[in-house]
C-alpha cells in the first residue's frame, strides 16, 4: 500500500498469521491481536476488548493500533532482500526405522504406514509416465493467502511411492497433482475433498466403480486418493494444524479423499459421462476433483428420487455446491421413471426446485447486524444492496416466501456403486477443476 | 529393504518453497491530527459491530483525526482493488480488521 497499516486479527490465528506473513516477507506488519471471537459478539464485549489487552503482546489493544501507525520504524522493519530456501533432494542416510520416526516427527504422512520413498522406488514409480523427473508439474497452497510450492514429476512421484502407488497409477497422480488444488483447504470449516477418475484409465488401472466403490477395496482407489493428501500436506505449503490448517474439527475423509471412478458403463442411455459434460472426449482419461463442507449416505427406498435430493440440498447448501454420487440403480429410475434424459435435465430441474425460505436464505434468525441477517448468502446480500436481480427482489420478500438456492452454483452428478439398492450419497462439494491423465502417461 | 540397522537412502517428499522476497515496511506517521485513517472491515459475517465499536473508540480518542470507515467489496474472500487505490490516494494510513 505504502502507507502504514495495522491489521487487527483474533488471537486464534497468530500462528497462521505468522506463518502467512512469512511466506510473503511481510513478518514484520505490525498485527494486533483481540482475543477471540469477534463474530457474533455484542457491541459492548467488542468494546471490552478493543479497551482489554492484547493476548499475544500483553498490552492494550487500542493504544497499540495507533502506535502502530505512528511509532518510527525499527532497522528490522526496514530490511529488504530475498531468503532462499532450497530444498535437499536426498535426506540423511539413516535407518529404515529411524526415518520413519523422521517422517512421523517431521508431520510428512498421515500417521498411516508409508513406503519410504528411496531412490529405487522412486526410480520403478517414474517408469509409469514419459515425463521427465524435473518437469514441472504445478503449484499449491493450502489457500490463496498462503504461498504456493511448486512441485515436479519427480516430487510427485515420491510421495506417490509413499503412498502405496503403484507406477500405473502414477499419471492419474500427476494429472491430479496438475490441477493444483489442495485436498486440506485452510479454512476454519474442515472441508471433504472428492476425486473423480474417467476414461479408459478406469479399467486400466482395475479401479473400483461398482460396490463399495467410496470404501476402502481397491488399490488405486485408495493409493490416489491418500497420495493427494501426502502431496497436499508435503507439496503443497507444508500443511501443519493451527499454522496453515485451521479445520476447527478436521475432516477424516482428508485420509484418502473419496476416491473413486465413474461407472460409465452403467449411465443410463442419454447421460454423459462427467468428463464429456465438462467438454473431454469420451476415450480420454481425466481426473476431476471437488471439495466442500458436507457429505452423506442416503439410504432409502423412495422412488421419486428427484425429491429426496431437492429435499437433501435445501437442508444442506451453504456452502459451496451441490453434488450427488447417485448408484446405477438410482441413475435409472431417475431416467426411466422420472424422465430425467440427462444430467444435465436433473441438474436444471435441481437449480429451479431447491428452495429456502427467505429466512434461511440470507441468515439465521437473531444474528442480524445492521438491517441485514448475515451468515448466509454473503456474497448474494451484496449484490441485493447493490440493486442486482434477482437478489434484490429476493431481500424484500415477505418472512416464509420460498426462493431457489442454487444460484450460480454447479450442481455436478456423478454415477458409481454396485446396484445393490437404490441408494445416493451427496454433500455440498464444488467441482473445482479437471486435467487430462493421458497428457501424464 | 532390510531394517537391521543398515543405513538407507530416501528422497525428500517436500516441495520446493519460493523465494521470499522481504517487504519494507511503509515509514509511519509523526501524528494522526489532521491525517485521513481508512478503518476497512474485511467483512467476515457477524463482524460489523465489532467495527463500530472501533470506530467509536478512535474517534473519542483522537477527534482531530479524519476516520473513515469502509466496508470492502464482495465477500471476506475478494479482493477489493478500487478500494485499496482509493485509500492510496486519499488515506494516510489503514487499520484493517478481520473478524471470527
Amino acid at each position: 500500500m505504502g502507507i502504514p497499516t495495522v491489521p487487527i486479527i483474533t488471537n486464534t490465528f497468530e500462528t497462521a498469521v505468522r506463518e502467512s506473513l512469512y511466506g510473503k516477507g511481510m513478518s514484520n506488519l505490525r498485527v494486533t491481536y483481540v482475543p477471540h471471537p469477534v463474530a457474533y459478539r455484542p457491541p459492548e464485549e467488542c468494546r471490552e476488548k478493543i479497551l482489554g489487552k492484547n493476548p499475544v503482546s500483553g498490552r492494550q489493544v487500542i493504544e497499540e493500533v495507533i502506535e502502530g501507525l505512528t511509532s518510527p520504524l525499527t532497522e528490522e522493519e526496514k530490511n529488504t532482500g530475498l531468503i532462499e530456501k532450497p530444498q535437499q533432494r536426498l535426506l540423511e542416510p539413516d535407518t529404515p526405522e529411524n526415518l520413519n520416526k523422521f517422517f512421523l516427527n517431521n508431520g510428512w504422512t498421515s500417521y498411516m504406514p508409508i513406503f519410504l520413498p528411496t531412490e529405487e522406488r522412486v526410480a520403478e514409480m517414474l517408469k509409469g509416465t514419459s515425463r521427465k523427473p524435473d518437469d514441472k508439474v504445478g503449484e499449491m497452497a493450502p489457500s490463496s493467502p498462503h504461498a504456493a510450492w511448486s512441485y515436479n514429476v519427480e516430487q510427485v512421484a515420491v510421495n506417490a511411492v509413499m503412498a502405496g502407488a503403484r507406477p500405473e497409477f502414477l499419471p492419474v497422480i500427476l494429472a491430479l497433482a496438475s490441477i493444483g488444488t489442495t485436498s486440506l483447504f485452510t479454512s476454519t470449516n474442515s472441508f471433504t475433498s472428492m476425486v473423480c477418475v474417467n476414461g479408459p484409465i478406469r479399467n486400466e488401472i482395475k479401479m473400483n466403480m461398482a460396490i463399495g466403490a467410496l470404501g476402502p477395496f481397491n488399490h488405486a482407489n485408495a493409493s490416489i486418493g491418500c497420495a493427494w493428501t501426502l502431496i497436499s500436506r508435503n507439496l503443497g505449503g507444508g500443511v501443519i494444524p493451527g499454522l496453515n490448517y485451521m479445520g476447527s474439527q478436521g475432516q477424516g475423509h482428508n485420509y484418502n479423499n473419496l476416491c473413486f471412478a465413474e461407472r460409465e458403463e452403467r449411465l443410463p442411455l442419454g447421460w454423459n459421462p462427467f468428463h464429456v459434460q465438462k467438454g473431454y472426449r469420451p476415450e480420454e482419461s481425466v481426473v476431476s476433483v471437488f471439495h466442500g463442507w458436507s457429505w452423506s449416505n442416503m439410504g432409502g427406498f423412495e422412488s421419486d428420487k428427484d425429491y429426496t435430493i431437492k429435499r437433501f440440498f435445501e437442508a444442506n447448501t451453504q456452502c459451496c455446491g451441490e453434488t450427488v454420487v447417485l448408484d446405477p440403480l438410482v441413475a435409472m429410475m431417475l431416467q426411466k421413471d422420472r424422465r430425467y434424459e440427462s444430467k444435465e435435465a436433473l441438474s436444471q430441474w435441481l437449480h429451479e426446485n431447491v428452495l429456502m425460505t427467505q429466512t434461511e436464505y440470507w441468515g439465521y434468525p437473531g444474528q442480524a447486524f445492521g438491517g441485514y441477517a448475515v451468515g448466509g448468502h454473503t456474497e448474494e446480500l451484496e449484490k441485493a444492496k447493490a440493486g442486482v436481480e434477482p437478489y434484490a427482489s429476493w431481500l424484500n420478500l415477505l418472512e416464509g416466501a420460498l426462493i431457489p438456492v442454487p444460484r450460480g452454483v454447479d450442481v455436478n452428478i456423478i454415477v458409481a456403486g454396485g446396484e445393490t439398492n437404490p441408494y445416493w450419497q451427496g454433500g455440498s462439494l464444488r467441482y473445482l477443476g479437471s486435467a487430462s491423465v493421458d497428457e501424464w502417461k | 529393504m532390510t531394517d537391521d540397522g543398515k543405513k538407507i537412502t530416501v528422497l525428500n517428499p517436500l516441495g520446493t518453497l519460493p523465494p521470499i522476497k522481504l517487504e519494507t515496511m511503509a515509514p509511519r506517521l509523526d501524528t494522526l491530527d489532521g491525517k485521513t485513517i481508512y478503518l476497512v472491515d474485511v467483512k467476515f459475517p457477524a463482524s460489523e459491530q465489532f467495527g463500530k465499536e472501533l470506530l467509536n473508540i478512535l474517534k473519542e480518542r483522537h477527534p482531530e483525526t479524519n476516520w473513515l470507515y469502509k466496508q470492502k467489496a464482495g465477500s471476506y474472500f475478494d479482493d477489493d482493488p478500487e478500494l485499496w487505490e482509493e485509500i492510496k490516494n486519499n488515506g494516510h494510513g489503514m487499520v484493517q480488521y478481520v473478524g471470527h
